[in-house]
């Protein structure tokens, strides 16, 4: 079965261009959305595979439309595809949940070599995406937070060999491990810091009187 | 669609201490209504009444003319101030032929009593505390030659004076001085609302075409794959541009190093940094980019095509700068030869600004590895 995908862009000529060039390359579009708020309902609806997600869509954010559908989908993957620069936004849209990042720079074939991986359940890690994680480790390290998630030796030097823009196999290479070890470092790198949001949210949510409401799936 | 109009800031031709001139006004009409009482009271006793309202008419005529001058920001100027100042000490002088020598003795006040300690603030408002000073001296002078004798009540008249020039004059130069800083960060914000206006803008214009049409051509191939790369080198460096903040310094010199370093990306050098600023001393933050670009200078020169990756690691007690590419390498002892026989290779010029700025450098290459530079700045 082929992989359904969801496409989210404020840009009609780049989101038609985006879904024109996943069609033909043998994906699924189910779905496009313009703005945040029908994003989230439509992916509700449709629960596609993969969700190519814009940051910038005016409005509520793409980092808040992450929020809601990882938090409500656990089968959906969302790949953030956004312009380089948005540094916070890509930060806390996987800290939100978004399971990689691609800048719309990217070429076709890496765009599809992405979308596979994302819906296969790996992580999109380039090397602007390692260095933002790098530094978001290395900002909670300085903070008082006991709770706070660390990477280990070997988990810091693989994201930084991800960061000078090694491959998977050339890391596997260079560290003399297997190329599914140096996925599984990344993917944990990324799933600690999502699992140290969730629960600072959940925190905030107490502390400040909040109910969470339990979304339906 | 997410434009909104730039703030528009105080008007600036509101004069910053313009409160101080409002002072200024109302002592005058005060203090004039205490002279004219002061004459009503000792009219009787004067030597020659006639000239004391004279004067008192002068100083309302002066006062209403000073009113207007000092209300008005054209009127502010030095040339009313310094006429101002001469007008209170000429009436003063008046007092030698009004007051009788009894009176001098009993120490009745001056025809202009208070009346002329008005130049002394106005001088303070108007240029500082150092001329507020030397207005109120010369008031106070003018005083001491009208009563010719050292008193204590002279010299509390003139502390007095002088002290109301210098506090006035400090107000100004503060007022002037928080007005001109409020004027920059006004400008600032300015600057930075218009600059993200434009940047949503060229996020949801330009850029989205640019893509597109990259990515259009370079499937089509051809005359269209290179219009393609065109587009997709301008569509990078716009992005870079719209990214990377006005390198700003803050007050204590320091910048942050990020924006500097987004702007040297290209279709194939890829700069990664952290989410948050990296603030380095400017020298030090302009050091490390040059180190950078001459890095990429040199894949450029000597690896033609091959891509290139900056990764900035700030560890909090140092920096760390990586440049690797994925050129061939240099060859073993190239570099080595090179600077023996003393060209400035790039090699030398990049330690030399390492070891300027007390860093180290590792360089780590081979042919078919590609090169990486690592810089480490201790802060």
């Amino acid at each position: 079965m082929s992989v359904s995908v969801m496409v989210v862009d404020d840009h009609p000529l780049w989101r038609d261009g985006v879904a024109r060039d996943l069609a033909e390359r043998g994906f699924q579009v189910v779905a496009t959305a313009g703005d945040a708020a029908s994003a989230v309902r439509i992916a509700r609806a449709v629960r596609p595979d993969v969700v190519l997600m814009d940051l910038n869509l005016g409005g509520p954010s793409g980092v808040e439309a992450t929020t809601m559908i990882t938090g409500s989908l656990t089968a959906t993957r969302v790949l953030v595809l956004s312009a380089s620069g948005e540094h916070d936004d890509v930060l806390e849209a996987v800290k939100a949940g978004a399971s990689g990042y691609l800048v719309k720079s990217a070429s076709a074939e890496e765009l599809v070599e992405a979308v596979n991986r994302t819906a296969a359940g790996d992580a999109v890690f380039t090397a602007g995406l390692a260095g933002l994680v790098l530094g978001e480790y290395r900002r909670m390290a300085a903070t008082p937070d006991e709770d706070k998630p660390q990477l280990t030796d070997r988990e810091t030097e693989v994201l930084r060999l991800v960061a000078k823009g090694l491959t998977a196999r050339q890391i596997a290479t260079r560290l003399v491990i297997s190329h599914r070890t140096v996925e599984n470092h990344v993917q944990s790198t990324l799933r600690k810091l999502q699992l140290h949001n969730r629960v600072e949210l959940a925190r905030y949510a107490i502390e400040h009187g909040l109910d969470v409401e339990p979304e339906g799936t | 669609m997410h434009t909104k109009p730039a703030r528009t800031g105080p008007s600036v031709t509101e004069d910053p201490v313009a409160h101080l001139w409002r002072g200024t006004v109302a002592l005058r009409i005060v203090t004039f209504l205490f002279a004219l009482g002061n004459a009503v009271v000792h009219h009787g006793e004067y030597e020659r009444p006639w000239i004391a309202w004279a004067a008192i008419g002068a100083m309302a005529a002066w006062s209403v003319f000073t009113v207007q001058a000092y209300s008005r920001r054209g009127g502010r100027r030095p040339w009313v101030v310094v006429a101002d100042l001469v007008v209170a000490c000429g009436l003063m002088s008046l007092s030698q032929l009004i007051m009788t020598d009894t009176q001098f003795l009993y120490n009745v006040p001056l025809i202009t009593t208070i009346w002329a300690c008005v130049p002394a603030v106005a001088a303070g408002a108007l240029g500082g505390q150092v001329a507020g000073a030397l207005a109120g001296l010369a008031v106070g002078l003018s005083t001491y030659l009208n009563r010719r004798e050292l008193s204590v009540d002279l010299v509390r008249d003139v502390v007095l004076l002088a002290g109301a020039g210098l506090v006035v004059g400090m107000a100004s130069t503060t007022a002037r001085r928080s007005a001109v800083r409020l004027a920059q960060a006004l400008r600032a914000e300015a600057a930075t609302a218009e600059r993200e206006r434009l940047a949503r803008s060229i996020h949801d214009g330009v850029l989205q075409v640019l893509a597109r049409v990259r990515k259009r051509g370079s499937e089509l191939g051809g005359e269209a794959a290179e219009l393609a790369e065109l587009a997709g080198e301008q569509e990078v460096a716009l992005r870079s541009l719209v990214a990377a903040a006005p390198a700003e310094s803050t007050m204590d010199g320091e910048a942050d190093l990020r924006p500097a370093l987004q702007l040297l990306a290209t279709s194939r050098v890829q700069v990664s940094t952290p989410a948050t600023q990296v603030m380095l001393p400017t020298a030090t933050a302009a050091e490390l980019t040059a180190v950078v670009r001459e890095a990429l200078s040199n894949v450029d020169k000597h690896a033609a095509g091959a891509r290139a990756w900056v990764l900035l690691e700030d560890l909090g007690e140092e920096v760390v700068l990586s440049v690797r590419d994925d050129g061939p390498g240099i060859p073993e002892g190239r570099l080595a030869s090179a600077e023996a026989e003393g060209r400035m290779g790039v090699a030398q010029s990049i330690r030399g600004r390492v070891e300027a700025l007390r860093g180290t450098l590792e360089l780590q290459t081979g042919p078919g590895e590609g090169t990486e530079w690592e810089v480490r700045v201790y802060r």
